[in-house]
């Protein structure tokens, strides 16, 4: 039916609310139905008097066959399912698929219809659709209130629980509506009425659904139960269609995608019509998420076993409902407890030496430096020069030898990088701590221009004076200049 | 009553057994009375540290009123309860304490950690096949005595 698939799809997008062909005929009651969709946008424009203009669902052909097949199918008891043909050609298959299409409609109406009901009651009591907030409760209590201006004489005890009567009766007193214009009142207990046959319509539906699903994926409704087999069937297009998703896609089936626009949806739970089932209500919400992996894991496999038949007695659904629960259980015992760990032998576990580059650097500070090497080696046949002469004292070994291609070694090895800051005091200080500052350095520089000028020879090092703060100074640079 | 924990020998055969059948462990006889306050404390602190040191250690406890033990008594020269003397496979280990004797340790030890460290110490100077170890413990917390020469 190319309606089903249209609606299928529409089912799975939820997003649109064009369904030009939701046309329903009620056997009961006789009402037009019109465009939801225009409804939805015309909500100022269209004066909606008419229940009729709103709801249509109860008129529709398919609503009225729909309904009329399960009338007589729950009239009947079924016989023994024929498990000679196709699951897909079975008629019962077909009517189950389209009950769920059903249902869901079913429910979009209640919404409609308790919109209109809402508006035109507000006149009457602005509040209550505050206080109560299920449509079919809601319409219950309207009926039952009327035109009564006095709430305490009426007795909801049987549709509310007492704390929300007594909120009901105490708003009462305040509310600013007024009793209802006579036409207005008989309009909206219509819609009343008409809201509870809708909803005892689809509990009719539901149950037929319910009672079928156990013949038709007996394993499967083992696991999740009816109801929500119902649902994923329905929503997968059959139960072979069912079979061949894989697993992580039965999981958010049915999953209701709210659009938060700049919100992340990480934070947001992917489970669909899993979630309502027996065994994830019962889960600890710490685990739900690990569980309802586990359900439609092991879900998929029955539904799989049930497209192709195999076990029409449920016996392998009830194993696997019997794994899924063993699972959860275990996941909920406490650790083990911690027993006393004996201490290690000594010296069993060798010392774990760790390399690295921060080892590497402490290591070069004490490393053998250029000039230590070149003191310890010697030239053949030349005796080496030593510090008291002589052979006496230190020998220098290869330093200072002539031929060396070498005129300075440094003392200050090459790895060793000093802070400028660091490097700008060593500078400093050997330049006026040093007794051996050689004896052709002058404070008097000779220029051409203006004859002798004495200047400051550490200036023009870039030290200053010594006294001068390098953190306020004016000349100052950065220590360290790095290209972007 | 003896601890539940820490076996108590009584025979010399089972001295014997023991000290030949635990290979590889350092063997802590402690040899005492178990009625006497020392004795209790010093238990206590063995049967606490038992299962830490499971792995290179056994402790047992000996009964000093038996006869069959007498001969071990005099053998060490035990005269102070509680004393506790130690073996590496069936090798007596000596602990230099700072006190006179080096044979066993008189006394009971103040802390677990103590103990702990002193089996340690004994049980890596046995693998390196010393016969006398240095003892880890501070002095002031090791339990002082006059060694009194008699009859020599």
């Amino acid at each position: 039916m190319a309606t089903l698939e249209d609606s299928f799809l529409a089912d799975l997008d939820e997003l649109s609310d064009n369904e030009a062909e939701m046309d329903e005929n009620d056997g009961d009651v006789g009402n037009e139905e019109e465009d939801v969709d225009m409804d939805m946008a015309d909500l100022e424009t269209l004066n909606y008097d008419d229940l009729d203009t709103v709801s249509k669902l109860q008129k529709s052909q398919r609503y009225i066959d729909i309904m009329q097949k399960v009338e007589e199918a729950l009239g009947k008891d079924s016989d023994g399912a024929e498990k000679g043909t196709v699951l897909e050609d079975d008629p019962e298959y077909k009517l189950i698929v389209d009950c769920n299409q059903l249902s869901v409609d079913i429910e979009n109406e209640i919404a409609i219809v308790h919109s209109f009901i809402r508006d035109k009651y507000k006149l009457k009591f602005q509040e209550l659709e505050s206080l109560v907030h299920h449509p079919i409760d809601y319409a219950r209590v309207v009926k039952k209130i009327g035109n009564e201006t006095d709430i305490t004489l009426v007795d909801l005890g049987d549709l509310l629980p007492s704390a929300i009567i007594m909120g009901i009766s105490v708003t009462s007193l305040t509310t600013k509506g007024s009793p209802l214009p006579e036409d207005v009142l008989q309009k909206v207990l219509g819609a009343c009425d008409r809201a509870l046959d809708l909803d005892s319509a689809r509990k009719k539906v539901l149950d037929f659904v319910e009672s079928k699903m156990g013949s038709i994926a007996p394993n499967l409704s083992a696991i999740v139960g009816s109801a929500v087999a119902a649902k994923l069937v329905g929503t997968a297009g059959g139960v072979s269609a069912l079979a061949k998703m894989p697993a992580c896609n039965v999981q958010v089936l049915g999953h209701k995608r709210k659009n938060l626009a700049g919100f992340s949806s990480t934070s947001q739970s992917r489970v669909g019509y899993i979630e309502q089932t027996e065994i994830l209500q019962s889960t600890p919400p710490g685990l739900r998420a690990r569980a309802s992996r586990l359900v439609a894991a092991k879900s998929t496999l029955a539904a799989r076993v049930d497209a192709t038949r195999g076990d029409m007695s449920g016996i392998n659904g009830k194993a696997l409902r019997e794994e899924i629960r063993k699972k959860i259980e275990k996941w909920q015992e406490p650790p083990p407890a911690r027993q006393p760990k004996p201490l290690p032998v000594p010296d069993s576990e060798p010392k774990k030496r760790r390399g690295g580059r921060r080892l590497r650097k402490m290591k070069e500070r004490y490393a053998v430096t250029d000039m230590r090497k070149m003191a310890n080696r010697m030239r053949f046949g030349t005796p080496e020069e030593s510090s008291l002469g002589d052979g006496l004292g230190e020998g220098y070994g290869m330093l200072g030898q002539a031929g060396s291609n070498r005129l300075r070694v440094s003392s200050v090895p090459s790895k060793l990088k000093l802070n400028a800051k660091v490097a700008k005091k060593l500078k400093e200080r050997q330049y006026t701590g040093g007794a051996t500052t050689s004896g052709l350095t002058s404070s008097l520089a000779f220029t051409p221009v203006q004859g002798i000028e004495l200047c400051n020879p550490q200036q023009a090092l870039g030290l200053g004076s010594g006294t001068q703060s390098t953190y306020f100074s004016e000349s100052g640079t950065f220590s360290k200049l790095k290209k972007i | 009553m003896s601890s539940l924990l820490l076996k108590t020998l009584t025979k010399k055969e089972e001295i014997d057994r023991i000290i030949r059948d635990t290979i590889d462990e350092v063997l802590v006889l402690r040899f005492g009375r178990c009625t006497d306050t020392v004795c209790l404390q010093h238990d206590d602190i063995l049967a606490k540290s038992v299962t830490d040191v499971s792995k290179f250690a056994k402790v047992a406890l000996v009964d000093v009123d038996s006869e069959d033990v007498q001969v071990y008594v005099k053998y060490f020269d035990i005269t102070w309860f509680p004393s506790t003397v130690f073996f590496f496979n069936a090798h007596h280990m000596k602990l230099d304490s700072g006190t006179a004797d080096h044979t066993k340790w008189v006394g009971a030890f103040h802390i677990k950690q103590d103990f702990i460290d002193v089996v340690e110490v004994i049980y890596r100077g046995a693998m390196k096949g010393k016969m006398i170890v240095q003892c880890p413990v501070p002095p002031e917390r090791i339990p002082k005595y006059n060694l009194l020469y008699k009859d020599v």
